[in-house]
C-alpha cells in the first residue's frame, strides 16, 4: 500500500505524539506536521490533578521529548476541516494540506456556568492546574462539583493543603464507574478524612458572578472560597463542524482507528469505538487508551496491520493516599464476585466476573504489578 | 543516551514495560526495575526506549545525554 506523502496530526498530546513516534518507528520518513493549541506542547496530563496541585516544582517534569521526531509544528488551533480538498485551516490563517489526517484533539472540560457567568474553574490543562493550585494556596474552603475520579483527586489535593472541602454530586462517589460496593467504601474513606459529601437531588447550578457557590434543587446554597467544576469532559470537535465526522458522543472510529472519511483517522479522548450490537456508544477517555489508539492509527495511516486492538482498559486514580488501579471494562455491575484481602484497610483486590464478559479487576489500595492485574491472574496473598 | 528513572515519581503503571520489555519490568511488589541502570541505551533499543519515556503517564523517565 502507498505511504502518504504528508501526514498532519491535530492535537499535541499523548494520542497525537504517540502516533507521531510510532510513524517514525515504522520508518515513515515523510512530512509530519503537528498542529497544537497549547503553548507548552505535549505534557503528561494525569499529574495535573495529583502532584501538580500540591507542588509547583513538579511542572518541570511534565514535558515529553520530541526533538528526535522531525516534526513541523504549528502552535495554533485548527478551526476547520475541508475533507474533500484535504485541508486543515488554523486560527492563525494557515491552510495545511494532508494526505492522511489524525484527529487527536482530545476533550475539553465540561462547564456548568451560564453563558457570561464568570469565574468557573475547571481542570484540563496545565494552565488550569496552575490557576487552581494558586487558588488552593489562598483558600480556606472549597466546593468540588462532581464526585468522579477527577473531582475526588482535586478534593484530595485540597485536603492535603488543609482546605476544608465539600464534594457535591447527584450521585455517590464513583458509583457510575465502580458500582455501589466501591462507592460506599470510598465514601467512608473520604468522610474519615474530613471531606463533606453532599448528594444533591438533582443537578446543581453555579451561583454568583464570578462564581461563589452552588445552588441545590432544595433551594439551599453552599458557598466557598473556591468552586471547582469536575463534571466530566466533552470531545473537542468544534473544528470538525460540517464534516459529519463528529456526533454528540465524539468521532466514531473502527478497529483500525479509521473514521467515516478515507484518509482521516482519530485516536484518544476525542474518539469512540463504533459499538457492537447491543452496546452503548461511549468514549473511554483514559491515558492507556490514547496510547493504544495512537499506535493503531499510525499503523493504519501507513496501510500496515494494526499491532493490537485499539483499546487498553487500564485506569488508575488516587483518593487521599489510596491508590486504585482498574483493569478491564467499566462500568462494573453490582458487587464484586470475589474479594481478596481487607477492603477497609485499603489492601484488597476485587474482581467482577460474569459469563461471556471480560472480567474487571480492581486493586484497591494494594500494590499489585499491573502486568499481573492485566492478566487477571491475581491470586490470594499467601 | 541514558535513561534516568525517578523512582519516587513512578506509580508502577507499567506502560514503559509494555513499550520496552527488555529495559523495564515490574517486580512482585509492583516496583519498577530498570535493567540498564547507569548504562548507555544501545542504538537498537533507542526507539523503544523513547517510546517508553513518552508513554509514562507521570513522566518519571527522562532521557539524559
Ligand atoms: C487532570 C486530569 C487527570 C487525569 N488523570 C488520569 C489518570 O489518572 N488516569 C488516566 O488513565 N487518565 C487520566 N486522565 C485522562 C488522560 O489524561 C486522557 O485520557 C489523555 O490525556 C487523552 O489524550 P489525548 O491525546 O486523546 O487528548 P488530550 O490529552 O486532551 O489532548 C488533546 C490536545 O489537543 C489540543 N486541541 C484541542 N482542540 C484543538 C484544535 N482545534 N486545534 C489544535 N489543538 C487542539 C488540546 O489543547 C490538547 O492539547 C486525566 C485527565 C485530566 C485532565
Ligand atoms: S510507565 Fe512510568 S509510572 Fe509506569 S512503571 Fe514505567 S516509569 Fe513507572
Amino acid at each position: 500500500m502507498n505511504r502518504p506523502g504528508a501526514v498532519v496530526i491535530v492535537g499535541e498530546s499523548i494520542a497525537g505524539l504517540t502516533a507521531a513516534r510510532e510513524l517514525r518507528r515504522r520508518g515513515y520518513a515523510g512530512s509530519l506536521t503537528m498542529i497544537g493549541r497549547e503553548p507548552e506542547g505535549a505534557y503528561a496530563r494525569p499529574p495535573l490533578s495529583k502532584e501538580v496541585l500540591r507542588e509547583a516544582t513538579y511542572e518541570a517534569h511534565l514535558a515529553y521529548p520530541h526533538a528526535d521526531l522531525d516534526l513541523a509544528y504549528i502552535r495554533s488551533a485548527a478551526v476547520g476541516l475541508d475533507a474533500s480538498s484535504r485541508i486543515v485551516s488554523t486560527a492563525d490563517g494557515r491552510f495545511v494540506p494532508y494526505d492522511a489526517l489524525l484527529i487527536a484533539t482530545g476533550a475539553d472540560a465540561r462547564r456548568l456556568a451560564r453563558t457570561a457567568q464568570a469565574g468557573e474553574l475547571v481542570l484540563r490543562t496545565l494552565a488550569d492546574a496552575r490557576l487552581i493550585r494558586r487558588r488552593i494556596e489562598r483558600a480556606r474552603s472549597a466546593i468540588v462539583v462532581g464526585a468522579g475520579f477527577l473531582g475526588l483527586e482535586v478534593a484530595s489535593a485540597c485536603v492535603a493543603q488543609g482546605v476544608e472541602v465539600t464534594v457535591v454530586d447527584s450521585e455517590p462517589p464513583l458509583l457510575r464507574h465502580l458500582g455501589p460496593f466501591v462507592s460506599e467504601r470510598v465514601g467512608a474513606h473520604l468522610t474519615r478524612h474530613g471531606v463533606r459529601l453532599i448528594q444533591a437531588a438533582e443537578h446543581v447550578h453555579l451561583v454568583g458572578d464570578p462564581v461563589t457557590g452552588v445552588a441545590l434543587s432544595d433551594g439551599s446554597t453552599q458557598s466557598a472560597d473556591l468552586v471547582i467544576t469536575c463534571a466530566g469532559d466533552v470531545p473537542a470537535v468544534a473544528w470538525l463542524s460540517g464534516t459529519g465526522l463528529a456526533d454528540s458522543v465524539g468521532v466514531a472510529i473502527d478497529e483500525r482507528c479509521s473514521t467515516s472519511i478515507p484518509g482521516v483517522y482519530a485516536a484518544g479522548d476525542v474518539a469512540y469505538l463504533i459499538p457492537g450490537t447491543g452496546e452503548r456508544a461511549s468514549r473511554a477517555p483514559f491515558w492507556s487508551n490514547a496510547v493504544a489508539q495512537g499506535k493503531v492509527a499510525a499503523a493504519s495511516i501507513l496501510g500496515e496491520p494494526r499491532p493490537h486492538p485499539p483499546r487498553d482498559d487500564y485506569f488508575w486514580t488516587e483518593i487521599l493516599g489510596l491508590p486504585v488501579k482498574v483493569v478491564g471494562p467499566l462500568p462494573v455491575n453490582g458487587d464484586p464476585t470475589s474479594i481478596e484481602g481487607d477492603v477497609d484497610a485499603g489492601d484488597a483486590v476485587l474482581r467482577w466476573e460474569s459469563p461471556g464478559a471480560n472480567p474487571t479487576v480492581v486493586a484497591y489500595g494494594r500494590k499489585v504489578p499491573v502486568g499481573r492485574l492485566r492478566r487477571a491472574l491475581v491470586r490470594a496473598a499467601p | 543516551m541514558k535513561i534516568q528513572v525517578h523512582y519516587d515519581r513512578c506509580e508502577g503503571h507499567g506502560l514503559c514495560a509494555e513499550q520496552a520489555p527488555d529495559l523495564f519490568s515490574l517486580d512482585d511488589d509492583a516496583e519498577l526495575i530498570y535493567h540498564a541502570e547507569g548504562a548507555e541505551v544501545g542504538s537498537e533499543e533507542l526507539v523503544r526506549a523513547r517510546a517508553a519515556i513518552a508513554s509514562c503517564p507521570v513522566a518519571a523517565l527522562r532521557e539524559i545525554p
